[in-house]
C-alpha cells in the first residue's frame, strides 16, 4: 500500500491585525474507513473549451467493490493566466458549488456514494487549462467494446 | 483588504515510480466576512455553518476525530464531502447552497474557517 501525504498550509499577516494566521493540516490518504494507503492515482493537464460540462474522475460504478462509497481525494487547479472572466465552475452532480479562478486550487476527500456524485466542471470564459490529480484505490478500467 | 495565501502539498515516495512531490500555492484577496478558524461539535442531526447570505468564498475544514467521519452536504440531500479520521479540505464556495455538517455517528469537532473574497 502506497502513503501518501496531503497537507495545507493557509497564512496570512493581515487578515486580523495583531493576529496573524497560520494553519497547517495534513493527512493521509487512506481507503474508507480503514488505515491502508490508496493505491490507484491519474494526474494530468487539460485544455477545455468554455460551454461545455465535462466529468472529472469515474462514476461511482466505474469503481469497484460491494457497495459504492469509495474514499477518494481530488485535487484540481486552474493554471489559466487571464483576467477573472476566465474560472471553472465545479460541482457535484447538477450543483454548482465553487469557481476556481486562475491559479485557484481545491483538495477534497470525495465520497462517491452513487453516480449522481459525479464531479462536474464548466469552463467559463474561454479555454481554461487545467492541473488535476485523483486518488483513490478501485478506480476499474472500462471493458473494451 | 487582506491576503490570504493557502499552500497545498502532495508527497508519496511509493504511490508510483516516479515520486510525487509538489506543491501549489495561491494569493487570494480577502475583502468581506471571516469566520477564522473555529471548531464546533457536531452530532448526527444537520449543523449549518455557512449560511447562503455568503458570497464568492474559500471554505476550510478538518475533521478533529480520530475515528468517527464527517458528513459536508453541499448539494441538497447529497453528503458529498466525507471527512474522514482528520481529514482536511479547502475549496471555494459561491454561497449558492448552505454547508450542512453532520457527524456518521457521535459527536466529533469539525475545525472550519469561511474566507469570503
Amino acid at each position: 500500500m502506497a502513503t501518501t501525504t496531503a497537507t495545507v498550509s493557509i497564512s496570512s499577516s493581515d487578515l486580523m491585525p495583531g493576529s496573524p494566521l497560520s494553519i497547517t493540516a495534513n493527512t493521509v490518504l487512506t481507503k474508507a474507513g480503514v488505515t491502508a494507503g490508496l493505491t490507484q492515482m491519474e494526474t494530468g493537464v487539460r485544455s477545455i473549451v468554455a460551454g461545455t460540462e465535462y466529468r472529472l474522475g469515474p462514476l461511482a460504478t466505474e469503481m469497484a467493490g460491494d457497495i459504492h462509497d469509495v474514499a477518494s481525494y481530488l485535487y484540481l487547479c486552474n493554471t489559466t493566466t487571464e483576467d477573472a472572466t476566465y474560472y471553472i465552475d465545479w460541482g457535484i452532480h447538477e450543483t454548482m458549488i465553487g469557481k476556481l479562478y486562475a491559479g485557484d486550487w481545491m483538495f477534497i476527500p470525495w465520497n462517491a456514494s452513487d453516480d449522481a456524485a459525479e464531479i462536474e466542471i464548466e469552463p467559463q470564459g474561454g479555454t481554461n487549462t487545467i492541473e488535476y490529480a485523483f486518488f483513490n484505490s478501485d478506480f476499474i478500467l472500462t471493458t473494451a467494446a | 483588504m487582506a491576503t490570504l495565501t493557502p499552500t497545498l502539498t502532495l508527497v508519496s515516495t511509493d504511490i508510483a515510480s516516479d515520486e510525487l512531490n509538489f506543491s501549489v500555492t495561491d494569493s487570494l484577496n480577502i475583502t468581506k466576512d471571516v469566520i477564522s478558524v473555529s471548531k464546533i461539535q457536531l452530532s448526527t442531526g444537520n449543523s449549518t455553518i455557512g449560511a447562503t447570505s455568503y458570497g464568492k468564498s474559500y471554505v476550510y475544514l478538518r475533521n478533529t476525530d480520530d475515528t468517527i467521519a464527517i458528513n459536508i452536504e453541499i448539494t441538497d440531500g447529497n453528503d458529498t464531502i466525507q471527512l474522514g479520521a482528520e481529514e482536511f479540505a479547502f475549496f471555494p464556495w459561491t454561497g449558492g447552497s448552505a454547508l450542512i455538517a453532520f457527524s456518521a455517528s457521535g459527536t466529533p469537532y469539525l475545525e472550519y474557517a469561511i474566507f469570503e473574497a
